[in-house]
């Protein structure tokens, strides 16, 4: 999913996640003070079909109090309604408090993410080449109203995800559309008037079995399942968009209790979730407490001020100005966590078409030093790259391109670029969001290290997110560009959510706009192949790509800080999404 | 911006009959045989308060002015290397210790230190954010006075359906409100010309006009409130009774008159125009290349600079404040001296 930060218009909040993508450095400097901070390396996700509610104690947990969330800078989601939810704010919250889905994760003692059942009673079955899924709903889970979620109503919110009008961006419009059978021709029950979801067969229900038929084989739809969005949804008007957005009916451990957009979610204990029927879910805290577009500097004053409202609250980031005080201050309350994110910068393949010259971009990009400009703290909340999957995604390879990582080399560049016999200084065009002193001084940076290296930088200054501009092919200033950027985080921890797109030909965010046949059709065959072929296949594909083509520069993965008060229980991360692991944090008393 | 510079009410007035001084008194001997420009200088020089801001403005004037050779002296430069020579990633992006403060001893390599984060040198910023300053708001300034004066002298003078027009205009230009016009116009004018090759400049060009736009309203009506006045005075009635051409009467007969309001205005649009510049700055909408006081204080003003690194903010802050104090006193001391009223 793409990572989304608000963008102020005024005062300059920061656009960090575009501006500050950095890369990898060959040495973390170590003069910081506090203890050195080993971040949780992410493995391949493991599933367990097995796992029953009620799930497992964790230990020292006491019920009761209210944990606060802070969300500094972020807006948080629009809209309540599973099946548009596509972020990692909105979806790390409902998923794992209120909107169960088929499927879902759980943390291990590791830390790591297990995909465990939820709705489902397994994790579905699939027929021989994965174009036909079978989940039987279990019968004991119920909406906050008592009533027993159904497996009509299961179905009914699958069929949901497939309005891509109602739901532009609901992640439906990228994986039910393209992965269902007949789902390219049906416009979804709100669009083509059929609101019981009658003219479309992709979905069958059998008693408490659902079955959904796919026009290609797709082995990732037991990751699938655990997207809000394959859950249930009420049949009829009383899910209808957009209302239903405003109050969704929970079937969780948790109910919205009042919900203001971009100010306040309040979730309360929904009394109807028993937890026998929750394999992954528990139910501590009495209330949540979500408090979107905080004050970073406050928030981080709050939260190291250890004073009555900070003891249950958790923030979702840290100022990287505060990382010194807070490594040294809280100790394991500061949780950093691995967000399978990773930040890129994309050569336009049209145009800059010698892999010497991109390579030369990759020697010539300072890396730390962009880190350091914008804001991040090197090797902790950004770490070197050497690949488009993210540490901890299956099949992940750890190889690097040139045989070590890559550093910022000005004279390396400059060799390669004599090599490839472009005209010295090669012209690069690139854009930054102005209105943020970061993303400019940011951009400062990148512009002395290019220029040190044999390039001459033309750095457009630009008012909106540097998304509308890269996305937009009629886009006058796009046009100029032949360096863009992007940073993706992989939905399920499969290479099918990072490389497909980010570099088949064709897909909406790869801007670097490479498009070779034959990694396109290695792409589709990769689908076919057995399911435990697959993930090592992505990872030899990801090698692949980035040793004979190079056409997207990795420049860093991605990693977030947690801050939690000192009376919040069991203090941790999510690892299959980026967020606090609100299923298991308690208040103690 | 759409307050008025200078009220009438702040001047000396110019329509009323001078009073009737005994000519053998002390003070009618003092300056018998005096224009009154030489009166209202030696009244100024008087002043020790204006003498003191004086002082000030001229520095500031010879900072923005020589901001080049001044930093060369000092051996620093807007030209800045990659961060990590400089800040330590690892401590809050705060300047090394061999950088000066706030971790290191003094140093005349950076005798004002080195920005967090980028290692930007402090006072080759502040002094060419002085420069931009003080540059953005003299020709923001001239420019709103040329359009303010010719604007309220035709009002003024011409009357009639002239008058109405130009005081509409004059109208209209005070209701709009000036930050939003130019938080409006900043996506537009970057949309234009983002392309170009010339965009810092243009982007300070259209600052002034921005500026110089929302600024000449106050002038013009002060101005035409005092051609009012003037117009039906003997010797401007002489003037037309001679068949002067107009533009003769107004530049030679009136605008020699409207020296000490214009004078004024000018001094309090001044120092108005110097902290406009740093908030749009600071908001995001003005000078966006960094060299800029109020950019300065947007990238100083969080806790944890400010707790462990005042100086960052302290520097631009007190250019400002400085700045715009001294050339406010200074414009109250010259309406002071101008006006033939006052007596201290």
């Amino acid at each position: 999913m793409k990572r989304n930060k608000p963008l102020a218009l005024v005062a300059g909040a920061a656009l960090l996640t575009l501006a500050a993508c950095g890369g990898g450095s060959s040495d973390d400097g170590g003069t910081g003070s506090g203890s050195d901070r080993e971040f949780g390396d992410q493995e391949g996700g493991t599933k367990d079909a097995e796992r029953q509610g009620p799930a497992a104690d964790v230990e020292g947990a006491t019920p009761g109090g209210t944990i606060t969330v802070y969300l500094p800078g972020d807006p948080g989601p629009d809209s309540l309604d599973p099946t548009g939810g596509w972020s990692v704010t909105g979806n790390s919250i409902q998923q794992a408090l209120t909107s169960r889905s088929l499927t879902q994760y759980a943390r291990d003692e590791e830390g790591q993410p297990v995909l465990i059942p939820d709705l489902a009673t397994d994790l579905g079955t699939p027929n021989e080449d994965y174009t036909e899924w079978t989940f039987t709903i279990r019968e004991d889970a119920t909406w906050e109203d008592g009533k027993p979620v159904t497996a009509e109503e299961v179905a009914f919110g699958i069929c949901r995800s497939l309005d891509s009008e109602a739901f532009p961006s609901g992640p439906g419009t990228e994986y039910s559309k393209h992965y269902f059978a007949g789902a390219e021709e049906y416009e979804g029950p709100y669009t083509s008037k059929d609101p019981k979801c009658e003219n479309w067969d992709g979905v069958s229900v059998d008693g408490q079995d659902i079955t959904i038929k796919m026009s290609v084989p797709f082995p990732d739809m037991d990751y699938w399942g655990a997207f809000m969005a394959m859950g249930p949804a009420p049949l009829g008007n009383a899910s209808k968009p957009p209302n239903y957005g405003t109050q969704p009916l929970a079937n969780g451990p948790y109910k919205v209790d009042s919900y203001k957009p971009n100010e306040e979610l309040v979730l309360v204990k929904n009394d109807q979730w028993s937890a026998d029927s929750d394999p992954g879910r528990h139910q501590y805290a009495d209330s949540f407490v979500f408090k979107f577009n905080q004050d970073q500097a406050k928030v981080d004053e709050i939260m190291l001020s250890d004073n009555a409202d900070s003891q249950t609250a958790v923030s979702t980031s840290l100022g990287s100005d505060k990382y010194n005080d807070a490594n040294g201050q809280l100790g394991e309350r500061l949780v950093q966590q691995t967000s399978q994110c990773v930040s890129t910068l994309t050569p336009d393949y049209t145009q800059i078409t010698d892999i010497n010259i991109r390579k030369a971009l990759a020697y010539a990009y300072p890396y730390e030093d962009v880190w350091i400009a914008g804001g991040e703290v090197p090797g902790v909340t950004r770490v070197p790259a050497n690949s488009v999957m993210p540490p901890g995604m299956a099949g992940k390879k750890d190889f690097q391109v040139d045989g070590e990582q890559i550093t910022y080399d000005p004279e390396k560049a400059k060799a390669l670029l004599e090599e490839s016999g472009a005209e010295m200084p090669y012209p690069i065009t690139m854009v930054y969001y102005e209105v943020d002193p970061l993303a400019k001084a940011t951009q400062d940076q990148i512009t002395k290290g290019f220029e040190a290296s044999g390039f001459k930088v033309k750095a457009i200054p630009v008012q909106e997110s540097p998304y509308n501009i890269w996305l937009d092919p009629d886009n006058k200033v796009n046009k100029q560009l032949n360096l863009r950027g992007v940073n993706w985080c992989s939905d399920w921890p499969a290479g099918s959510t990072m490389l497909p797109p980010l570099l088949k030909g064709g897909a909406v965010y790869n801007t670097a706009l490479f498009d070779e046949p034959s990694v396109n059709d290695e792409m589709d065959n990769i689908n076919t192949l057995p399911l435990e072929d697959q993930a090592a296949a992505w990872g030899d594909l990801d090698e692949k790509i980035m040793t004979e083509y190079f056409p997207i520069i990795p420049t860093a993965f991605r990693n977030d800080l947690f801050v939690f008060g000192t009376k919040v229980g069991n203090p941790t991360g999510d690892g299959s999404i980026g967020a606090p692991n609100y299923k298991d944090l308690y208040v103690m008393q | 911006m759409s307050a008025e510079t200078a009220g009438p009410e702040t001047l000396g007035s110019l329509s009323s009959e001078p009073e009737q001084q005994d000519p053998n008194s002390q003070k009618a001997k003092e300056i018998s045989g005096k224009s009154p420009l030489r009166i209202a200088l030696g009244r100024l020089s008087r002043d020790k308060i204006a003498v003191v801001c004086a002082i000030v403005v001229l520095f500031f004037i010879i900072c923005a002015v020589f901001a080049g050779t001044i930093s060369k002296l000092f051996g620093v430069s807007l030209e800045t290397g990659l961060a990590s020579q400089y800040v330590d990633g690892l401590n809050n992006g705060l300047p090394k210790p061999t950088m000066g403060p706030p971790n290191g001893p003094f140093t005349w390599e950076h005798p004002m230190g080195v920005a967090p984060r980028t290692g930007e040198d402090n006072l080759a910023y502040w002094l060419h954010g002085c420069r931009i300053s003080l540059m953005i708001a003299t020709v923001a300034t001239v420019v709103a006075s040329i359009v303010g004066v010719i604007v309220g002298l035709l009002a003024g003078f011409l009357g009639g359906t002239v008058d109405k027009v130009l005081s509409f205009f004059i109208d209209m230009f005070l209701t709009i409100p000036f930050l939003l016009a130019a938080l409006t116009l900043a996506p537009i004018l970057n949309d234009r010309f983002a392309l170009s090759d010339n965009y810092a400049t243009i982007q300070k060009f259209s600052l002034i006009c921005v500026l110089a736009m929302f600024g000449w309203m106050g002038t013009a009506r002060l101005i035409r409130g005092e051609v009012l006045a003037l117009r039906e005075r003997e010797f401007v009635q002489a003037a037309r009774v001679m068949g002067m051409p107009t533009s003769r009467v107004l530049f030679k007969e009136l605008l020699p008159n409207l020296a000490a309001p214009i004078i004024i205005s000018v001094s309090l649009m001044l120092p108005s125009f110097v902290a406009l510049e740093a908030g749009l700055a600071f908001l995001g909408i003005g000078v966006t290349d960094g060299v800029s006081w109020g950019q300065t204080i947007l990238k100083a003003a969080t806790p944890t600079y400010f707790r462990e690194y005042p100086q960052y903010l302290w520097q631009p802050l007190l250019g400002i404040v400085a700045l715009v104090l001294s050339l406010n006193l200074l414009g109250d001391a010259v309406r002071d001296a101008l006006d033939p009223k006052t007596r201290r």
